[in-house]
């Protein structure tokens, strides 16, 4: 991955037919000139003399004039959502932070390099605005901004930024991914998916092993909340490593409940930034 | 009695940092592991036990060793206690009939005098009990305070080892029986008082001095003991004498009739010999049985050593503590803050094409 321009791209299917005149890479919702063949249709109802298509018009008992009609291909948007919270400073086998600002890099270049538009939000408590792209096929300002969101420091308590981002993106749906560690109250999981339920959402959770598999069989830890919720001294043995982990495979497991409904299933990002994986997940969802 | 002792420390000014004992309570002993969501971990009483354990041994540790730095000791005191004993006043007979032998002769040889022989017994007496406080008068014309009322056995003895020293001059009872009366302190109720009048003789007391005398006697209620050391011959103290009957012609039979007025338990011992003389006092012994309050010296004691202990108990668990920690996570770089290392490793690619 020394090389940007080399790493594997995301691929990504939208669930919908986007619109629109722009020629992009996606199927697109209008019959267009150029394209796959989609269906034919009567000479009256698309008068287009360059697409006649003989063998069906010969082949037409009521001596019909046949047109034939091909899918536009159109552009979609793609928008990351990023959680600023101070959760998202943790650093474990990875830093959370750096791969979320991976991913957001990697999202840009695949987005922007087959025309479709990258728009990035960062939200804490509020919406912040400094970091906010709108949607711009324009890959520098979509590498830039993706870059100035590493800088940004993660020091919010809560995510509720993202109900107001959630009503920005109002309008024509967009690929939207929803990049955090969800570790939110279960009721502002539920309210962002469903200010977002319009739209394709692919939530991203970030994870580290470093969380759940990674943590040591014995030993005395004091953890300490990013989040301001307190400090705790935990003696970890292997009883309670089973409890920690069962108790992590159950949240992600109400995740991916509370996501049914309204988007596809979250994909887990954990310790390293892996292309091919997130594009496997977006072609079988 | 108070419930705690009185405490004190020798360099005082050092408790002022004991405040710094409740660090532990800010600061834990524990490196930190930032995480996403303390909530994370499942709850575990076990975990918030040993939490609570560690607080405290920290200030255990460090209130521990400050208050070891100021040097705590706990101060002596008297330690008022009940024991079996009396107040004993000894009023001993001075004059100079009690260098004689009971046969009424200078001693000679094997022989030994009244004083010698009453010395010896009372000085058994002295010290039979540990709780028996004793004062000693002696008299002769003039009374003579030899030990105030105290329970140093030593002093009482010493006291009774000088009164064979010669006496002399006469036998004036009535004022070595007010100042032996004055020995008792102000009353304590429930102590068994006992008067021991050790004479040989006695005197005829002042019709004036008796009053003054029935009325001490009446605030005081001792128990009284009269210890007659009668001389062979001699009259005693139940002879009617021949002719008038005076007080100057038959002054023990007098003072005994006295005694008798005065309303106080009051019993008279004749012993014409030593071993009377024992007799009667074993007897004096096992009739003053009662419970008496009595105070003990209890020497300072430094706690310094406790302190030091205390203090490495709570360093034992700390350190205990600080070995069997664990991280999270160990980080090669964790100095380092998280995106200030621009020649980016794997997970910031974009900064160069940025």
């Amino acid at each position: 991955m020394s090389d940007p321009e080399d790493a594997a791209d995301i691929v990504y299917l939208p669930r919908w037919r986007p619109g629109g005149h722009r020629v992009g890479a996606h199927r697109g919702r209008d019959a267009g000139g150029l394209g796959t063949f989609r269906d034919q249709v009567g000479f009256l109802r698309l008068p287009d003399a360059r697409r006649i298509d003989l063998r069906a018009s010969l082949r037409d008992p009521f001596e019909g004039v046949v047109v034939r009609r091909f899918e536009t291909r159109s552009p979609v948007e793609t928008y990351a959502l990023v959680d600023l919270s101070a959760s998202m400073r943790f650093r474990g086998r990875t830093d959370r932070f750096g791969l979320a600002t991976a991913f957001c890099a990697a999202l840009a270049r695949s987005a922007t390099r087959i025309g479709d538009g990258f728009g990035l939000m960062a939200c804490d408590g509020t919406l912040r605005d400094e970091l906010t792209l709108p949607a711009t096929r324009h890959r520098a300002a979509a590498q830039a901004a993706a870059a100035r969101l590493g800088t940004a420091p993660c020091e919010g308590r809560g995510a509720e930024g993202l109900l107001e981002a959630a009503r920005r993106l109002a309008g024509r749906p967009k690929l939207i991914f929803l990049v955090s560690d969800f570790r939110w109250p279960q009721e502002l999981i539920e309210r962002v998916l469903s200010a977002l339920a319009l739209h394709d959402v692919t939530p991203v959770l970030l994870a580290d092993s470093a969380e759940d598999e990674g943590l040591p069989a014995w030993g005395l830890v004091e953890l300490d909340d990013l989040e301001g919720a307190g400090r705790r001294l935990v003696f970890l043995r292997p009883s309670l490593r089973r409890r920690w982990i069962a108790r992590e495979a159950e949240r992600i497991e109400a995740l991916r409940r509370i996501c049914a409904p309204f988007s596809r299933p979250p994909f887990r990002l954990a310790d390293r930034f892996d292309a091919e994986a997130l594009s496997r997940h977006l072609m079988t969802t | 009695m108070a419930l705690l002792p009185p405490l004190g420390a020798a360099t005082p000014w050092l408790l002022w940092f004991l405040p710094l004992a409740l660090l532990p309570l800010v600061l834990s002993v524990t490196r930190r592991n930032a995480v996403s969501s303390v909530s994370a971990a499942p709850e575990d009483p076990l975990s918030s036990g040993l939490r609570i354990a560690l607080t405290a041994a920290g200030m255990l540790a460090i209130g521990g060793l400050v208050l070891a730095l100021a040097g705590p000791y706990r101060a002596g005191e008297r330690v008022t206690r009940i024991g079996i004993g009396a107040q004993v006043s000894m009023l001993i007979d001075r004059s100079g009939s009690m260098n004689e032998t009971f046969a009424g002769r200078q001693p000679s040889g094997a022989e030994e005098s009244k004083a010698a022989a009453s010395r010896r017994i009372l000085r058994d007496f002295v010290g039979e009990r540990a709780h028996d406080q004793f004062a000693v008068t002696a008299f002769s014309t003039a009374p003579m305070l030899v030990v105030p009322m105290t329970d140093r056995h030593d002093a009482v003895r010493a006291a009774i080892a000088a009164i064979d020293r010669p006496g002399l001059d006469y036998t004036n009872v009535a004022r070595g029986l007010g100042m032996a009366l004055s020995q008792f302190g102000p009353s304590a109720p429930g102590v068994s008082r006992a008067l021991l009048l050790v004479s040989d003789g006695a005197a005829v007391i002042d019709p004036r001095i008796q009053g003054q005398l029935r009325a001490e006697f009446a605030k005081v209620r001792p128990n009284l003991y009269w210890l007659f050391l009668r001389t062979k011959g001699s009259p005693s103290i139940h002879d009617k004498p021949a002719g008038e009957d005076t007080p100057q012609a038959a002054p023990e039979r007098h003072l005994d009739l006295f005694f008798k007025s005065l309303g106080v338990p009051y019993r008279a011992f004749e012993a014409e010999g030593a071993e009377a003389v024992a007799s009667a006092v074993r007897q004096i012994e096992a009739l003053e049985r009662d419970p008496i309050p009595y105070t003990e010296e209890r020497p300072r004691r430094d706690l310094t050593g406790w302190a030091y202990g205390l203090a490495v108990l709570g360093l034992l668990l700390l350190v205990l503590a600080k070995l069997a920690e664990a991280e999270i996570v160990r980080l090669p770089d964790r100095k380092q803050a998280p995106r200030a290392a621009d020649p980016a490793p794997a997970p910031a690619p974009t900064r160069a094409a940025a």
